[in-house]
């Protein structure tokens, strides 16, 4: 992935306060399914199209290649498929890494949103914090990250047509990625 | 616990649980097994070029693996030789030099120390301090094989071949597709609140947890066969310094049988120069494809082939693994994706893709695992669960026998059973408890540690 396409594009026009308040309506209501654990309804919110990366983080020197050092490896870099079977398992009876279901709260701040490529595609910038907690006794693990979507206008609402996703460490601190970022 | 005690047990396969989590046996892995076993650092692939290196660790032994400017690999501590400050904070890049940001010391990306700030004012030149001859430490012994590099602590161990023995038969399975070899993307890292040896242990045998634990996987089609339970009609073989598993294929046709998982002609072309008759009759004749394994004690793979397109045919991946321990009661695990250089860029893309679904940090199978494996961990801290011994006799008839007979007629090296059986998970913890209970060490002290600045030469090519 092109690293320069997680900064904020600096010829890129804000979108207006309307647009602001539909991207960040959103973002909420996605984090909000996700929370419940309504994995059909988030499916809905997706294009059919959509690219869902989270490369890898890297530690390197200044100057050095980031993301493409290590053969451009990433957690998750997914299309509608491969998604709709994740759903799937989650939604069946056997899958046992969320079962019991972690308790998770997705904190979505930091919103900035910009005119898209296209009229009907809008850029979205958001910081996010993810809490999961697992079981009883077990400390909580945390997931802090940063997401670069792509929403796209279908009709009258918005879908997510590219996720990607610039995770805070190195090494994953969280047993699985059996939740979506 | 007493190691003398536990490797009695464990030779009747009856594990004590606190094996999962016990501090004081976790001290004796430290001093006894990981300071003498050789490890896995790295692949070739990963660093291509000149000034190439990673960083990666034996526990909490940092080494860089460098390829120097004359393209020779070189495996060097993470240590100014002044006050030990790391060399290298990077995990990954590309420098013809490591400088210190302590003092400034300088080092080549031989080792060797270049740079050294006010050496005549400081130290009075050479005569005062010998620059020349001082060089970041190299681990006693390094080896190659395969394209993977390895280290060990033990300047007195066997030599990497000599430790892989018979298993190197089925190393080629995963590791040997082309005269040019395999590239990796990767590791993806992450902790697990985990015992590494329970991962170690899945992956060399246990083909019993994969109709349950992975159930979910089969229901959602991601495979040919409807039922996990296909899984019995493989065979489980342990040979020298590690054991698999493997899944029986439909045919007796070498071809066939590899077209049937998903390799594409001019992939099978490639393998047929590079497999040894023996290993194409393993695949063809007899008919079984190695899935799972680990080599003792901590580096593991995997091989599946599960679809990545709606109502495709199956696609190959191959994945290395290594379970580097933190703790008794934690892992960090680094997952490689591997796959022949020369395979076409289409079956590379499907073939990470379906990497990625099935195992590491997000994959469906790798998920469901690591839910078991941090709850094992955890029951077994228990005052009274630590001393509950685990039943590991599958496959063993009384202690005197076993229930099945070794496979006869089996090509590779080393013994194999068809069906269900702990053969290797045994094998896997015999090994372990004696490496820790002894003969202790060289010297025959306790807590004895390998030297660190041995000679840089290498042990293999």
């Amino acid at each position: 992935m092109n690293e320069q396409n997680l900064e904020s594009p600096d010829d890129a026009a804000l979108v207006d306060a309307t647009t602001h308040y539909e991207i960040s309506c959103f973002l909420s209501n996605e984090a909000a399914l996700l929370d419940a654990g309504h994995y059909s309804s988030w499916m809905s919110l997706l294009t059919e199209d959509i690219r869902y990366r989270m490369p890898i983080s890297v530690t390197v020197a200044r100057g050095d290649a980031g993301a493409e050092a290590l053969g451009g490896m990433a957690h998750f870099d997914e299309d509608y498929y491969s998604l709709d079977k994740r759903v799937a398992r989650l939604q069946g009876d056997h899958a046992w890494a969320e079962d019991p279901r972690s308790r998770t709260r997705r904190f979505i701040t930091n919103q900035r949103g910009f005119v898209g490529s296209t009229e009907d595609e809008y850029i979205a910038y958001s910081y996010l914090l993810v809490f999961r907690s697992r079981l009883d006794v077990r400390p909580p693990e945390w997931v802090s990250a940063q997401r670069r979507d792509v929403l796209r206008k279908v009709g009258t609402s918005l879908r997510l047509a590219r996720r990607d996703i610039t995770i805070d460490e190195a090494v994953l601190r969280t047993q699985n990625l059996a939740i979506f970022l | 616990m007493d190691i003398h005690q536990v490797r009695e047990q464990v030779e009747m396969g009856k594990i004590p649980a606190g094996v999962y989590s016990d501090p004081g046996l976790h001290q004796l892995e430290r001093d006894r097994l990981f300071s003498t076993s050789w490890q896995f650092l790295a692949h070739e692939s990963e660093i291509p070029n000149a000034g190439d290196y990673v960083v990666r660790r034996i526990l909490d032994d940092s080494f860089i693996v460098v390829r120097d400017e004359d393209c020779e690999i070189r495996v060097l501590l993470n240590m100014c030789r002044h006050r030990g400050m790391q060399v290298c904070r990077a995990e990954a890049g590309n420098a013809s030099h490591f400088r210190c940001p302590y003092h400034a010391w300088t080092y080549k990306n031989t080792g060797k120390l270049v740079g050294l700030p006010f050496h005549t004012e400081a130290y009075g030149g050479e005569s005062g301090f010998k620059k020349s001859q001082t060089s970041l430490a190299s681990p006693p012994r390094t080896g190659i094989t395969r394209g993977m590099i390895f280290a060990c602590l033990d300047p007195t161990a066997p030599s990497l071949d000599e430790s892989l023995g018979g298993f190197d038969f089925y190393l080629d399975l995963y590791m040997n597709h082309s005269e040019e070899g395999m590239e990796v993307r990767g590791p993806q890292r992450w902790l697990i609140q985990s015992n590494w040896k329970i991962g170690a242990e899945n992956f060399s045998g246990d083909s019993y947890h994969t109709p349950h634990t992975h159930v979910s996987v089969v229901e959602i089609g991601l495979f040919m066969e409807p039922k996990a339970n296909r899984r019995k009609e493989g065979a489980l073989y342990w040979a020298g310094a590690g054991g698999g598993t493997t899944y029986k294929l439909p045919t007796d046709d070498f071809d066939k049988n590899m077209a049937h998982i998903g390799y594409p002609e001019e992939m099978v072309a490639r393998i047929h120069d590079r497999w040894s008759a023996d290993q194409k009759k393993m695949v063809g004749e007899a008919g079984f494809m190695v899935s799972a394994a680990t080599i003792f004690p901590n580096l593991s793979f995997v091989h599946n082939w599960p679809r990545v397109h709606e109502g495709a045919h199956v696609v190959p991946f191959i994945s290395i693994r290594l379970w580097q321990p933190i703790s008794a009661t934690e892992t960090e695990v680094l997952s490689w994706f591997v796959v022949d250089q020369n395979a076409p860029q289409w079956y590379k893309d499907d073939s990470y893709k379906a990497y990625l679904m099935c195992f590491g940090s997000s994959g469906m199978f790798e998920q469901d695992d690591v839910e078991n494996w941090t709850s094992i961990t955890s029951v077994s801290k228990g005052r009274f669960s630590s001393q509950i011994e685990l039943d590991s006799t599958m496959g063993m008839g009384d202690v005197n026998g076993t229930l099945q007979e070794p496979l006869a007629g089996w090509p590779g090296p080393g013994e194999a059973h068809v069906g269900y059986g702990e053969y290797n998970q045994r094998a896997l913890l015999r090994r372990w408890a004696q490496a820790l209970s002894g003969p202790t060490a060289p010297n025959g002290k306790d807590g004895w540690r390998a030297p660190l600045n041995g000679d840089m030469a290498r042990t293999t090519s």
